[in-house]
């Protein structure tokens, strides 16, 4: 008797056969919002969803309920907020219903559930809304406020920099709460030109992390390319820095570098053949060797 | 004696490339020396590196092709046509890695390296391809201070209703990633755009040395060798990409080929696949990637773009959709918006900027290519169909996929 009503069940499928697309959509609709279903099926069904939620106000107003509801299982609120996504790609359809999701956004964004704060304040962030940039700032400004860690506050708001974030982002460079915060506060600011002279010391600094000195490269090719040039050649020149460090330093001269000046520098290229002929990973040696093949070594 | 070979009716290195599509190309003999007659016997065939592409002619516009086609060419300068076109299944690897070469008799009287070029699976790459390819995306970024800038500005909100939620959706993406791969090609002609199935598993696309493996943050993370590394967008640097599934595997949730190649014959129900699976696979992560006004900051996007213009071309070739004129072929049934009529110029090619065309046109006209003459500096949203010259061989875009023959 079990085994029949497994199959019974299995057999209420989203898709009828030979259903449009549009049918199975809004079948897919009822299910992802009916109580009645479980989280698994639910859940797959909203995967379904987005071409009826385009098309039927009915539907889209099933959906952004679902989101709304902090009484509904958080996958099923999330497989939710996943599909209105997938649909708003459908810019024209979605277009009448856009202010309304977005309100929706806005009022989820201080949901007690984490995963969902953090996935509508992204969606609001790339959106560059106001509401969410502020309640952003406001975290880190204080803490006790916060809807996010700081370290992804400050991702979201790299999405459209300004001045205030700026200036949120120094003060965690002087003061971190934790290294992954200070990282993004330094991945914001290589678009401040008052920075690079941070990020030239930093870059020089054997002692910062691999992942900020990399940061610092890419910071400082933008903001004063030369400088890049001078500090990248002098990594290379280095035989007491990193291995990994001058494979960076290389990549960046490679790739972006001038070539009738390096084609000159004898004590570059040494310098690069050496890490070609090191104990330095495979991986570098080898781009060592592409550089050199570039140069007529 | 010697012949001048030209590819696609061009003696410029940069035109010989050549796809699944046949490519028109001359003979002609510059140096009549030992000729004894009026003309000579020549046979052309190709010749392959090893692991390389492999290519086959046809005299004419019909017929079969083979491996070496016989020609009857005048010692006078007078150039005869042939054909060429990649051999379905065996791309090339690298640049010129096959010789087409011209023989009369035993002796070779000219010859040239060409390449068959194809988008290809990405995951599938070989080393080589993958390094060549991140490369050059890389350059054109310039850390934020290239030309991927205009093609960042392309997708944004202001500009969405020119490329989605109406029929001109996959016409316009089509366009978007040739202009792209043109301009790809102009910093490393060996390099196609390649896709991402994500219908399968890709896991060779989300590492270090490729496409980055996001930390837990969502912040992408670069090996030391990888020029991504340097990747600057909107003035801020790195890729923000947070994966809602495991990437040893594919994402859940999305259509995969054979359900989306049957959603159903006619473009207006091909179509819905902006939804389902393109929509969802934006979707399956948080991150730049999953919000349309900021998808175009990650690298991914293009590779995400190029498997959804692959299922377009596949659901062509399926069904015999190339024509604009057969109404199937698209959904030009009235109300459809500015920028989604066969007819209809696209921005932001068109430079046509104020309403109802967003305020500005980034990028100027579609990239030229030294291969092929369409679609033209200023396509329409019907230049984009016959994208192998079918139906009209001057159409051809120069580009085909690796699973989609001709």
């Amino acid at each position: 008797m079990a085994t029949k009503r497994k199959v019974a069940k299995r057999s209420k499928s989203t898709k009828k056969p030979n259903a449009s697309p549009k049918a199975s959509a809004r079948r897919a609709v009822s299910i992802a919002t009916s109580s009645q279903r479980t989280v698994k099926e639910r859940v797959a069904a909203a995967a379904e969803a987005p071409l009826a939620v385009c098309e039927n106000e009915k539907d889209l107003q099933a959906m952004l309920n679902v989101l709304r509801n902090k009484d509904e299982p958080a996958k099923v609120r999330l497989a939710a907020l996943q599909s209105l996504q997938a649909a708003s790609f459908s810019v024209l359809a979605f277009e009448p219903c856009r202010g309304e999701y977005i309100a929706t956004l806005r009022k989820v964004a201080e949901d007690p559930d984490p995963e969902l704060r953090q996935r509508v304040l992204g969606l609001l962030a790339r959106e560059k809304d106001g509401f969410a940039q502020k309640k952003l700032l406001e975290g880190l400004r204080n803490p006790g406020k916060a809807l996010l860690p700081p370290e992804k506050a400050l991702q979201l708001l790299s999405y459209d920099v300004h001045a205030e974030a700026y200036s949120a982002a120094r003060d965690i460079v002087k003061k971190p709460p934790s290294e992954i915060a200070r990282r993004e506060a330094l991945r914001l600011l290589a678009a401040d030109a008052s920075a690079a002279p941070l990020f030239e010391k930093l870059l020089r600094d054997k002692n910062e992390l691999r992942e900020i000195r990399q940061i610092s490269a890419s910071a400082l090719h933008a903001l004063k390319p030369e400088k890049l040039q001078e500090t990248a050649r002098k990594i290379l020149l280095d035989k007491s820095d990193y291995d990994d460090i001058k494979a960076t330093s290389l990549t960046a001269l490679t790739q972006f570098g001038d070539d009738e000046a390096l084609g000159k520098d004898k004590a570059l290229l040494k310098s690069v053949d050496r890490l070609s002929a090191g104990e330095a990973p495979a991986k570098y040696k080898q781009s060592a060797r592409r550089f050199l093949s570039k140069y007529g070594r | 004696m010697d012949v001048e070979l030209q590819i696609n009716n061009s003696s410029s290195p940069d035109a010989r490339f050549v796809t699944w599509t046949p490519s028109p190309c001359r003979i002609r003999v510059t140096n009549p020396s030992g000729a004894t007659s009026p003309t000579v016997s020549v046979k052309i065939a190709g010749v392959s590196a090893a692991g390389g592409g492999a290519v086959v002619f046809r005299s004419g516009t019909a017929g079969a092709f083979s491996s070496s086609v016989p020609l009857t060419v005048p010692v006078n300068g007078t150039s005869v046509p042939f054909f060429v076109a990649g051999k379905f299944g065996q791309p090339s690897v690298n640049d010129g890695d096959i010789k087409i070469e011209a023989r009369v008799g035993a002796t070779s009287v000219g010859s040239v390296q060409v390449m068959v070029r194809i988008r290809k699976n990405a995951n599938t790459l070989a080393t080589g391809e993958r390094n060549r390819f991140v490369s050059a995306f890389a350059q054109l970024n310039n850390q934020g201070l290239g030309r991927f800038a205009d093609f960042r500005d392309m997708h944004t909100n202001v500009s969405s209703p020119q490329a989605h939620g109406a029929p001109g959706f996959l016409p316009w993406h089509r366009a978007y990633l040739l202009d792209l791969e043109r301009e790809l090609q102009a910093i490393d002609p060996s390099v196609a755009l390649p896709y991402w199935r994500f219908d399968q598993p890709a896991p060779n696309l989300f590492k270090p040395d490729f496409l980055g493996v996001s930390d837990a943050l969502g912040t992408v993370q670069f090996g030391a060798t990888n020029p991504l590394q340097f990747w600057k967008t909107d003035g801020v640097q790195g890729i923000n990409r947070r994966p809602f599934f495991n990437t040893a595997a594919a994402p859940g949730g999305l259509r995969n080929e054979t359900q989306t190649l049957a959603l159903g014959t006619q473009y207006a129900a091909f179509r819905t696949l902006e939804g389902n699976p393109h929509g969802s696979a934006h979707t399956s992560f948080g991150g730049s990637i999953s919000s349309i006004p900021t998808a175009a900051k990650d690298p991914l996007f293009f590779l995400l773009h190029c498997n959804v213009d692959r299922l377009w071309a596949k659901w062509q070739r399926k069904n015999g959709r190339f024509n604009p004129a057969q109404a199937a072929s698209y959904d030009n049934s009235g109300g459809n918006p500015i920028g989604h009529n066969l007819p209809d110029t696209m921005w932001p090619w068109n430079g046509v900027t104020g309403a109802p065309r967003p305020p500005t046109a980034p990028g100027g006209a579609m990239a030229a290519s030294p291969c092929v003459s369409a679609p033209g500096p200023q396509p329409r949203v019907q230049n984009t169909l016959d994208y192998q010259g079918g139906v009209s061989a001057i159409s051809r875009l120069g580009f085909d996929y690796d699973d989609v023959q001709f």
